[in-house]
């Protein structure tokens, strides 16, 4: 069709709007790769683009684009090269762009500048190591909450994942589940409801889907585990191993959006139960992540150290509502939801400090977590890690400056390592004699 | 998509649509595809704590700005419509997925509702120059319509009101049976009852004989959808609608879809019915 080269070129030079769009049209439509590339490379938007950053591979409809990818893939084709030296940025956008459609395998480095010069990051040269669970040491205290991260691919557009000191995917059950009626969302004072539902696809795809991605991101990954019986949790975990980036499980036993997603959290010989199935399956660390609907948190999380718990997270959302008063009837889709963000942060910095004082193992602390100072309060608390999560909704850069923030901490206050804020607020240890 | 700290230029009330805000956002203005949104963050503090999703109302790549049209809904809705001239604004954009126009269309129907208007803005501006563009535009009353004159010169505008006070009364699904035949492409974007009843004309067309006016256009039409958001990147889940192909993130795979492949319910967006 070399009408359509002639009539951009001379038409409107620099009328940008519409590229990817017809682009992706194009190829739909079996069009040659190389008119493709030049359509590309005459069009403003792609330059633009190319300059300030790569657009968002997921707007364009999904079956243009993989058809469009189909095309790219198609043996038979060369890459184009006339004329193309000075212009390889461009050259090489649409590809990758189509490429980066499957989630699966898309991994941008969000802040190239940030990678390539490592040493000038603010956390580097600053101990801000710690033992986030036994046996799993992290670089840096900082880790994101289940369910706020996605599978980490998401947000590694707009920040380097790979700083975090590791992140906690979305939980996994067996199975796909396609998750709660609407609406799943609600906005409250400092917070927000949830009652998502545990959607995801299920254990073996995300580790099809994930693994390679984790990998390519640098970051280490823990895993979300939900279940509905022992049997459950196993097998996710059963899923998973082997899987190179994951670093440790966190058992989600205090899910409040799915039917009998608390049980487990709530009791403590059940949640003692499960913690020793999932220890019996796997060589890493099991970290069991503590719900404050329990009529005694620090009685299940004192079952689950005796089970073998390597580290507990606390805390999981406080269940809530919110009435439509014009509907007259709650706004989720389940009624009840989750409540996360600022407005639990208290009841999370308490039963961290309770639970702290109740076990020997490592605490992340977890629960309305926005800024340095809300991380410091749960280390000092006891916690030996914290979960970012509610934040990143408002704030993506949130956890990084977290990051940021505790490496001046340590380095303002003289201290050799963010270890030695961990639990100094909590009570003198009892003497033995006493 | 960018992390962008924006510059409000100006503000204007529009009737009882909201306030438009001008905003100088380059680096999103460069990729910004009508259909997307950005998520703009109400304040700068976590209370209230969820970012609002607007699609863009206008884009302007060689000046480098975006307009948005902003309902004072809630204290974060407020706080966005309250900026004034000068004010930062952080956003996050462009996000979602775009209309796609057909390289062969010559007639393009556009249909608003309500603040749908924004997205269709955008491509009447931005197809005007290229092809026949009609605008169908409904709203409870006339204070809800975009003012014509902000419409480019060249593109045909058709009115419908609830109350009457403006063009044909009734809704714009009242109005569209003359011009579907004369339509190549739709595109659409409104409350949910509106794109639900283009929905059933859809569906009616895909039962009709291929004689059927319109029927093309409607099986090829576009729509952009809402649904209560949460962090617009794909990680939450909270805003998802039914689709043929099982649940889709209004924030990802939407918020345009094909029409034909939008679940409805009784006029809303059909839900997940499992508790399980």
């Amino acid at each position: 069709m070399p009408w359509r080269r002639a009539r951009r070129k001379v038409e409107r030079p620099v009328d940008v709007s519409r590229s990817i769009e017809e682009s992706l049209e194009e190829a739909a439509e079996g069009e040659e790769e190389e008119d493709l590339v030049e359509l590309a490379e005459l069009d403003g938007a792609t330059i633009a683009e190319a300059a300030t950053g790569e657009p968002d591979p997921d707007r364009e409809p999904s079956d243009l684009a993989i058809k469009l990818q189909n095309a790219l893939d198609a043996p038979h084709r060369e890459p184009p090269r006339r004329g193309l030296e000075s212009e390889a940025p461009h050259r090489g956008r649409l590809p990758q762009s189509a490429a980066s459609v499957r989630e699966t395998t898309r991994v941008k480095a969000a802040a190239p500048s940030e990678s390539a010069h490592a040493a000038a990051l603010p956390e580097t040269g600053v101990d801000l190591e710690v033992e986030a669970a036994r046996g799993l040491r992290l670089k840096n205290p900082v880790l994101t909450a289940s369910g706020t991260f996605g599978q980490g691919v998401e947000y590694a557009e707009l920040i380097d994942v790979s700083r975090l000191g590791a992140i906690v995917n979305k939980g996994t059950t067996p199975a796909a589940r396609p998750g709660n009626p609407q609406y799943r969302i609600a906005e409250t004072p400092s917070g927000i409801l949830n009652s998502i539902g545990l959607e995801n696809p299920g254990a073996t795809e995300v580790a099809r889907k994930y693994a390679k991605a984790w990998a390519d991101l640098g970051v280490s990954v823990i895993v979300n585990v939900a279940g509905y019986s022992v049997d459950d949790y196993v097998y996710v975990v059963h899923e998973l191993e082997g899987t190179p980036a994951v670093v440790a499980y966190e058992l989600n036993i205090s899910c409040p959006n799915v039917k009998g997603g608390m049980l487990f959290g709530c009791d403590p010989g059940l949640a003692a139960e499960v913690t020793r199935a999932v220890k019996a399956e796997t060589d890493l660390p099991v970290i069991v992540k503590l719900t404050p609907n329990a009529p005694d948190v620090v009685a299940v999380a004192r079952a689950c150290e005796e089970a073998g718990a390597d580290g507990l997270t606390a805390i999981n959302t406080v269940l809530g509502m919110r009435i439509d008063t014009k509907r007259r009837r709650p706004i989720l889709g389940t009624g009840s939801g989750g409540l996360s963000g600022p407005a639990i942060r208290p009841i999370a910095v308490h039963i961290t400090y309770q639970v702290a004082q109740a076990v020997a193992i490592p605490i992340i602390g977890a629960g309305g977590v926005t800024n340095t100072d809300d991380a410091l309060e749960f280390l000092m608390a006891g916690a030996s890690a914290v979960q970012v999560g509610t934040a990143t909704f408002a704030d993506p850069l949130a956890p990084i400056k977290v990051i940021e923030g505790l490496a001046a901490y340590v380095g303002g206050h003289g201290l050799a390592s963010i270890r030695d804020v961990i639990g100094v607020a909590l009570p003198p240890t009892p003497e033995p004699d006493d | 998509m960018i992390l962008e700290t924006a510059r409000v230029l100006s503000t204007s009330g529009i009737g009882q649509l909201g306030t438009v805000l001008r905003i100088a956002a380059p680096e999103i203005a460069v990729q910004a595809r009508a259909g997307q949104f950005a998520h703009v963050r109400p304040g700068l503090s976590f209370d209230p704590l969820l970012r609002r999703p607007y699609s863009f109302n206008r884009i302007d790549r060689r000046a480098g700005e975006i307009e948005l049209i902003v309902k004072p809904l809630g204290s974060g809705g407020e706080w966005i419509a309250s900026r004034r001239e000068g004010d930062g604004l952080d956003l996050l954009g462009p996000l979602g997925s775009a209309f796609v126009i057909h390289r062969g269309t010559r007639n393009l129907l556009l249909v608003a509702g309500g603040t749908g208007i924004a997205p269709m803005r955008v491509l009447a501006e931005q197809e005007a120059p290229r092809r026949n563009v009609t605008l169908l535009m409904g709203g409870r009353s006339v204070a809800h319509l975009w003012p014509s004159d902000l419409l480019p010169p060249s593109v045909e505008y058709v009115t419908t009101t609830e109350d009457g006070s403006f063009g044909v009364r009734g809704r714009v699904t009242d109005a569209i049976g003359p011009l579907l035949g004369w339509a190549d492409q739709l595109c659409a974007c409104g409350p949910w009852p509106m794109l639900a009843a283009l929905g059933r004309l859809r569906d009616a067309a895909d039962r009709a004989a291929s004689t059927y006016p319109g029927r093309a256009t409607l099986l090829d039409t576009q729509i952009a959808v809402e649904q209560h958001m949460g962090c617009a990147m794909g990680v939450c889940r909270a805003c998802v609608v039914v689709t043929a192909h099982g649940n889709a993130r209004v924030c990802r795979e939407g918020p345009v879809f094909p029409l034909g492949e939008v679940a409805f319910d009784e006029g809303e967006p059909a839900t997940v019915g499992v508790i399980a």
